[in-house]
């Protein structure tokens, strides 16, 4: 109970900004994981390469930023890996991951 | 004069040697993206990706103003990524709920 109290009142938490940007960033997160589950014609090549970037730079963000932003340093790390699966999804259904002979259409 | 301007503004605790710079910098590439996007098939546009997108850009639109240092670069690409998110949505939901003169007799 005093954990939840304490949380509630801090300085980072649901009273705050820094704690609801995070939680916004989740977003990218359950999108990639829905966006799974549908054919990988409907992969953006564009906005999923621009992603897997966005991650990794703002992962290094979240680890400097003050204050600290543990929540925003492991939303990215779980967007960055769902991220570059959906990439991979993409890339092999334009055939970019075959081992012989490499056919991409564009 | 233009060179310790140019100097201060390199040596910025938010500045170009920083991760604080080019995080929020290369966010512009998800709007960038988002902008080729325009061009594709509404059918291809992802609702949960360009909902995302949108929440995502207004609620750092107001993150950026409180962390240290303050980021007016973080919210100017913020503004801009929840207003293509809006478009986005919208020519996804034009497209799904209002452009059905072809398909109706097609149902009945």
């Amino acid at each position: 109970m005093a954990a939840l109290k304490t949380f509630w009142n801090s300085p980072m938490g649901p009273k705050t900004t820094h704690f609801w940007g995070p939680v916004a960033n989740w977003g990218f997160v359950i999108a990639g994981l829905v966006d799974m589950q549908k054919p990988p014609e409907m992969i953006s090549r564009n906005m999923t390469s621009a992603m897997c970037v966005y991650s990794a730079l703002f992962m290094r963000f979240a680890w400097m930023v003050k204050p600290r932003n543990y929540l925003l340093l492991a939303c990215h790390a779980s967007n960055e890996s769902v991220q570059l699966y959906q990439l991979s999804r993409w890339a092999k259904a334009q055939g970019y991951l075959e081992k012989k002979e490499p056919e991409g259409q564009h | 004069m233009a060179a310790s301007k140019i100097q201060a503004l390199w040596n910025h605790p938010a500045g170009p040697k920083t991760i604080h710079f080019w995080a929020p910098t290369f966010k512009w590439g998800i709007s960038i993206a988002n902008v080729a996007d325009f061009s594709k098939p509404p059918e291809k546009i992802s609702y949960p990706q360009q909902v995302a997108v949108t929440c995502t850009g207004l609620i750092w639109s107001r993150y950026s103003t409180v962390i240290t240092p303050k980021n007016w670069n973080l919210f100017s690409v913020n503004v801009v990524m929840a207003g293509t998110g809006i478009y986005q949505l919208a020519r996804k939901t034009r497209h799904d709920h209002f452009s059905e003169v072809q398909e109706v007799p097609a149902k009945e």
